[in-house]
């Protein structure tokens, strides 16, 4: 019996470093943290959507602080913005883009003050002064009074109310009447009727650690010197300031100002980690199709109103980029972009020592491809998971538990069920015939027509190939498992001269193409080129196509399958996310294996598209949606009359491949194989076989327990006279409870678990 | 004396048979390995032939979860 090895140990302190690099550019192509385009726009960077979205709901004091960080005079700052956010607004490319800065002013006036900031912060020690007037000392002083820096302001003007009048000559009586309020209410000092000359700069400034001024005051003590506009610093006299023009670049002035005062408050240099300041350009995607086309709310000449307000606030439609999330089972359960699962994923693979508790969803993602080509941007998630497996396994920190039981169903597809024999006749052949382990395991009499069909009308005779292509060992990143299937494989194809490969299953087509099968075709291509066979019987039916995510991006093979359909009289109805949109089943990257929930999650989704019976090209998918109760056909059952019934168990599916290569050894070849005869009866309950199909149990395992017993006698009688017995079998101990027959034994119960136990002494 | 800790016990109270010995089963001393990690537990042990019993509900439970933590280690 074939048997994996269990890593020895979870002491192992070593990591394989995938490239942070190559992460990270991959990473980077998920768009989803994007800033919406308004934001990005906007210099001070101002969380627009979050913003719109409390005012929407009438929370408008939650609006407001949201307003505040960028803000520390609202009422300013929303009468006087130029608003480029309403510009790049994506509304307006298909209808009229949000009133933002209308918005921002009935946050402004509606929305309550918190008061709670200063009570929890404690003054910095650094003093700081400002000399002159006009906007950007005032917002300035704004800023530097959220920082907590003790602020005081000199200006010429006799009193706080004729300073405020000087900056913001623009405001509205009521608007300044709330300014003043809130100016009064911040903690800046103010020293009122100064004469802001060379000499009272002299007299002040070893009192402060920082002096900021106004471009004016800065003019007339240093007419010379020209500030860094970055920076807003003169940097031979340490002064902060600089020219700004309008109300918005003011603000930003005064934010890039604030910044650099901070930094020589510290004794930092104003240059390092600033961080990206300023608007920028965003990579996010919005899908419009379903935004509606809407007019503004029209302004009265007051402004909004609350509910005006609330209602313009509504129509954003909150850009967000989900496109992945909507169309992927995977993502869907996890809740996850993929960006940041994507990072998660790449942390779990760097851990030395503790839990990797992204494990479960690294292993959970079906590799199908699918948000790679639903994501505007290309994102690779099958490719990092398969990254992580990979390097997972390569530092022996893979668990075998999530991936044992396929690894171990691929060994047996290429041991003792694998199957390599030229066509009766020919000692080398033109083709082979290669179905995929999974046709074999769930439609063996479909595999031996289509077998037949083949070789009946191919010239130069068509040999036969059952095993595994080696996709089980990829998906679970064991790369030296897969290679050591591509070897088998290569040196079979070999003994049968070369031939051009038939895949029945676009899976393997691709894996087989991937690892440097030469010429290789789809049956689908065959029946194509030759026809339909003789007698065929045509349905006049509709169904839903599936498309196999192995054929994604293979254009050529979905169309064939689709004239093939057409031409067996089915009429394929359409389903949304068909194509190269196509989602997985849920058995591709061995998500049935590692993961049932999510896999059944996938199997859900990809049956929600139709009412209608499924048609698929991959053994599996079919196999999947008849689990499910769906009827659901392999378009080889149609084109062959054949009806591979009910869905096989995974005993039954290991006895299926089985009994096909003997009985087509014997029927085609002549050659009698070694059947293993039971020299007992053995049956089991009906709950004992849907038992052991969930827990993976296996007939064979079985037998293997049942053969120890009479071997050994050992077993244990429980209180209702029932026997139980145990055997271990590679890295598992599986446990039979059953009762005695007239010729054998009847099966109640199955279990197993993986730790080893033994008896302990003292 | 030093307190051995056990991580589980099950005491059979005299309900399970070993067939081969046919004597009752008893609260007996053994041990859990996985991945070079033992613990220490108490089962149902056969008192002449040794056959330490692991009922399906422990299985499934304790040891399954158990498994999985240490898996992800």
């Amino acid at each position: 019996m074939s048997q994996i090895q269990e890593r020895g140990s979870t002491h192992v302190y070593k990591v394989n470093k995938i490239s942070k690099e190559e992460m990270e550019s991959m990473v980077a192509r998920c768009v989803y943290e994007q800033p919406p385009f308004c934001s990005a726009a906007c210099p001070l960077k101002l969380d627009v959507r979050a913003m719109l979205k409390a005012a929407a709901g009438g929370n408008f004091k939650k609006a407001l602080q949201l307003y505040e960080k960028i803000a520390p005079f609202p009422l300013i700052l929303s009468q006087g913005c130029e608003a480029p956010c309403e510009g790049k607004c994506r509304l307006g490319e298909i209808g009229d883009g949000l009133a933002i800065r209308e918005v921002e002013r009935a946050v402004a006036r509606y929305g309550e003050q918190s008061r709670l900031g200063s009570v929890f912060r404690s003054a910095k020690r650094q003093k700081i002064a400002i000399l002159g007037s006009g906007l950007f000392t005032l917002l300035l002083a704004g800023e530097l009074e959220k920082k907590a820096y003790p602020v005081t302001v000199f200006c010429e003007e006799s009193d706080e109310e004729a300073y405020l009048r000087t900056a913001a000559p623009f405001l509205d009586e009521e608007a300044f009447a709330l300014e003043l309020r809130r100016l009064k209410g911040k903690e800046i000092r103010f020293e009122c009727s100064c004469r802001l000359d060379a000499a009272f700069y002299e007299q002040h400034k070893a009192s402060f650690d920082v002096l900021c001024a106004s471009d004016e005051v800065r003019a007339k003590l240093f007419p010379d010197s020209a500030p860094i506009p970055e920076l807003m610093i003169c940097e031979a006299e340490r002064l902060v300031s600089g020219p700004t023009r309008g109300v918005l670049d003011a603000a930003f002035g005064a934010k890039k100002a604030a910044l650099t005062v901070d930094r020589l408050a510290q004794k930092l240099d104003p240059r390092n980690t600033r961080g990206q300041e300023g608007p920028t350009d965003s990579l996010l995607y919005t899908d419009l199709s379903e935004a509606k086309a809407l007019r503004r709310v029209a302004v009265p000449a007051g402004g909004y109103t609350k509910e005006q307000a609330m209602e313009e606030a509504g129509r954003c439609i909150q850009c967000h980029c989900e496109e992945c999330l909507k169309s992927c089972a995977y993502l869907k359960h996890y809740k996850k972009h993929p960006g940041l699962l994507a990072r998660e994923i790449y942390n779990n693979t760097q851990i030395i020592m503790g839990d990797h508790q992204l494990n479960k969803p690294m292993n959970a993602c079906s590799l199908c491809g699918q948000c790679t080509v639903v994501c505007p941007n290309g994102f690779d998630m099958a490719r990092v998971c398969h990254l992580a497996r990979q390097n997972m396994v390569s530092t022996d920190k893979m668990p075998l538990a999530p991936h044992e039981f396929a690894l171990l169903d691929m060994l047996f597809s290429n041991g003792n069920a694998f199957l390599a024999r030229p066509q009766p006749g020919f000692a080398s052949c033109r083709y082979v015939f290669f179905p995929g382990c999974q046709a074999a395991a769930i439609a063996p009499e479909t595999v031996r027509a289509a077998y037949e069909d083949l070789c009946s009308r191919l010239e130069g005779g068509v040999a036969l190939m059952l095993g595994c292509c080696g996709a089980i060992a990829d998906w679970a990143g064991r790369t030296e498992m897969a290679q050591q299937a591509h070897e088998l494989l290569d040196r079979e194809l070999a003994r049968l001269g070369d031939p051009i490969v038939i895949a029945g299953c676009p899976s393997c087509a691709k894996e087989l193409r991937e690892h440097g099968v030469k010429e290789l075709r789809g049956i689908w291509d065959v029946l194509e080129e030759i026809g339909l066979p003789e007698g065929v019987h045509k349905l006049e039916r509709p169904m839903a196509l599936h498309d196999s995510c192995g054929a994604r991006g293979d254009a050529a093979t979905q169309a064939s399958i689709r004239r093939l359909a057409a031409s067996l009289g089915v009429r394929l109805t359409d389903t949304p996310y068909s194509g190269d949109r196509s989602p997985c089943c849920g058995y591709g990257g061995l998500t049935a294996y590692a993961n049932r929930e999510v896999a059944g999650e996938m199997t859900e989704q990809c049956l929600e598209r139709s009412d209608e019976p499924y048609l698929s090209y991959c053994m599996a998918c079919r196999d999947r949606f008849a689990r499910q109760g769906r009827e659901s056909r392999h378009l080889l059952e149609l084109v062959y009359g054949t009806d591979a019934g009910a869905p096989p168990d995974i005993s039954e599916k290991r006895w299926n491949r089985l009994t096909l290569k003997r009985s087509l050894l014997r029927e085609l070849w002549g050659e009698e194989s070694m059947e293993d005869k039971l020299n007992f009866e053995l049956n089991y309950t009906a709950e004992a076989r849907r038992m052991m199909d969930e827990r993976m149990i296996l007939t064979d395992d079985v037998i293997a327990v049942l053969e120890d017993f009479r071997a050994s006698g050992e077993a244990i009688e429980d209180e209702d006279g029932l026997l139980v017995a145990r055997r271990r079998v590679g890295n598992a101990t599986f446990w039979v409870k059953f009762s005695r027959t007239d010729g054998g034994y009847l099966v109640h119960r199955a279990w197993s678990h993986r730790m080893n136990v033994v008896k302990r002494e003292g | 004396m030093a307190i051995e800790k056990n991580y589980y016990t099950i005491d059979p109270q005299g309900k399970l048979k070993c067939v081969k010995c046919g004597v009752p089963l008893v609260k007996g001393k053994a041990k859990f390995m996985y991945l070079d990690n033992g613990f220490p537990v108490e089962l149902p042990v056969c008192p002449v032939c040794g056959f330490v019993y692991v009922p399906e509900e422990l299985a499934l439970g304790k040891v399954a979860s158990v498994e999985r933590a240490l898996e992800d280690k």
